[in-house]
């Protein structure tokens, strides 16, 4: 069975576009469309909101109502989405089951993004906030030059699982006529073509895993040191001289 | 600080390079070659995944009438997604189920398979071996020989349309077929019937179970199952006894090289390619097969009757 996968994934054939198949590069291609309108829409939405509640700390609730989000059956939505929005559109365009998988895809990428956002600015030290404030800043200046940089690996963490999520239900636009890399889980299943199957699924976890490790290097150069205690090699640009967060921020507010 | 800015901004560039430069094709026109500008060479066929690559699919379009398509757009199996792809034009022709309520209340035209490249599709029950008796055989043939295509798409309609239940239409038909007497005759026996998620199956089913239980069989229900990929194995081991199969899915199911396509050569293909341990019993004359489907806009535009028409010159 391994090597039968191994000979569809690695058939010339099958990454081309053939009988009425795209290959597999194009395959990929459509899935990470999707995946990117998703996570896009999504982080527009839940990373203002999520700064914006963390800050004032007023209306909370919209955080546990993110999170009981997470409890709707994905397919169900999808198919219901379907249902009522593909109707409406006529000709030969794919918008109206784009939308429903796009609608589905960012309700299950805004919990994780705005949660973490949200704790992320809560949990900033008080100590760090104060003193911005004691130097002055304003609140907008203590949000963007304080809480969101202290933030940034709890938001990272939650835009990576978003992401992770996001790239595994992708799969779903297969469901409703669309491409991408569930056509072959999909067509699998029902030609009885299990290679082709397994095949789908592995390149459907090799390229969240991908997707995990550029994440994680824009992480590690997006991070303030500062923050990660990583202290920088001697020599290059910059000098930190202490890795105490509220210090370093405090001389950058100093510089500007 | 600028520097960490500027680095940030190369890496994104660079990868959303990377990940155009990878693809770039969206689903466009696929097949390559001449199709001498056949109707069919400019449409969008819409149908379940394994249309394909089925023997009687895409392959016995080209095989037997020469018509190949511009593109397929999988959608789902005689479901509402492919009813909705064909009315609002997403695709041009589909694959639905002679038996779908949706044809007629959506003017759908049905295109002729003249050359019966799509193979019978009678329904048949499908029973194991141990648990058969003479007495079982008898109520279940009773049945088969009273189905009908009408009276199947009767049912249907108002499974559909009034959503009445299984069960009840079930009851219904026993009664208005006179099947519906009682006995004892089947007493001792205990089946497990199952059916696939779709409306027809499950009454199917219902009658089954209805009529057996009626005559004194223990009859255990295992409705809405799915699809055949994972009621057939339940059926090898004994965990279902009893299910209403369509004799030409389920031979193409269990020999994907069968070429039978008129009834009696699909029964008896189908008798010896069924696991041991299973047999099948009359088959109705009722069929649900498979049909070519375009809208009545298509078919008056091209002037259709035939599945070989779209293999004509499209001017």
């Amino acid at each position: 069975m391994i090597g039968d996968v191994f000979s569809w994934l690695f058939d010339a054939q099958h990454w081309q576009a053939h009988d009425f198949e795209l290959g597999i590069g194009d395959q990929i291609y459509n899935h990470v469309l999707y995946c990117s309108y998703a996570l896009i829409i999504a982080l527009a939405i839940a990373l203002p909101v999520g700064l914006a509640v963390g800050h004032t700390g007023k209306a909370t609730w919209l955080i546990s109502a993110a999170n009981a989000v997470r409890a709707l059956p994905t397919v169900g939505v999808l198919v219901l989405l379907v249902v009522i929005i593909a109707p409406h559109f006529y000709g030969r365009t794919n918008t109206g089951y784009l939308l429903p998988t796009e609608i589905v895809l960012v309700l299950l990428a805004i919990p994780p993004i705005l949660s973490n956002t949200f704790a992320g600015v809560q949990n900033v030290d008080p100590a760090a906030r104060d003193a911005a404030y004691g130097m002055g800043m304003t609140p907008s200046q203590v949000l963007r030059r304080v809480e969101l940089p202290i933030a940034l690996p709890l938001i990272f963490s939650g835009f990576r699982s978003a992401t992770l999520q996001v790239i595994a239900t992708a799969t779903i636009a297969s469901y409703v006529t669309l491409e991408g890399l569930g056509r072959y889980i999909y067509d699998g299943l029902a030609q009885q073509d299990y290679p082709q199957m397994i095949s789908g699924g592995l390149l459907v976890a090799l390229l969240a895993l991908t997707a995990d490790l550029v994440l994680s290097l824009v992480q590690r150069l997006v991070v303030s040191p500062g923050i990660t205690g990583k202290s920088r090699r001697p020599g290059t640009t910059t000098n930190v001289p202490d890795p105490v967060s509220a210090d370093e921020l405090a001389a950058g507010a100093a510089r500007s | 600080m600028k520097n960490r800015y500027l680095t940030i901004g190369a890496t994104l560039a660079a990868v959303t390079l990377a990940l155009t430069g990878c693809g770039g094709k969206t689903a466009g026109p696929t097949a390559g070659g001449d199709k001498g500008g056949s109707i069919a060479s400019g449409m969008i066929m819409g149908g379940p995944p394994e249309f394909k690559t089925r023997t009687d699919g895409i392959p016995g379009l080209k095989r037997v009438y020469n018509v190949e398509f511009g593109q397929y757009k999988v959608t789902d199996v005689g479901g509402p997604v492919t009813v909705n792809a064909l009315s609002r034009g997403q695709v041009d022709a589909a694959d639905l189920f002679t038996t779908d309520p949706s044809i007629s209340a959506n003017d759908f035209v049905v295109l002729e398979d003249d050359q019966h490249m799509f193979a019978a599709q009678n329904i048949v029950p499908i029973i194991a071996k141990d648990k058969n008796t003479p007495a079982v055989t008898e109520i279940l043939n009773g049945i088969q020989s009273k189905l009908t295509t009408d009276g199947i798409m009767e049912m249907l309609d108002h499974a559909y349309n009034d959503k009445t239940d299984a069960a009840d239409l079930a009851k219904t038909w026993l009664s208005d077929n006179g099947l519906d007497d009682t006995g004892s005759d089947a007493k001792g026996v205990s089946l497990t019937v199952g059916s696939a998620n779709f409306p027809e199956n499950e009454i199917l089913a219902e009658i089954y179970a209805q009529a057996l239980s009626n005559h004194g069989a223990t009859i255990t229900k295992k409705l809405n199952i799915g699809s055949r990929e994972k009621y057939l194995p339940a059926l090898k081991s004994g965990s279902l006894s009893l299910f209403p199969e369509y004799n030409g899915t389920l031979l193409t199911f269990l020999d994907p090289n069968a070429d039978a396509t008129s009834t009696d050569e699909v029964d008896a293909a189908l008798k010896n390619a069924l696991p041991s341990n299973l047999e099948s019993l009359d088959s109705a004359e009722a069929q649900d097969s498979d049909a070519i489907v375009v809208t009545k806009e298509t078919a008056d535009k091209y002037g259709l009757t035939t599945i070989g028409d779209l293999a004509k010159p499209a001017s």
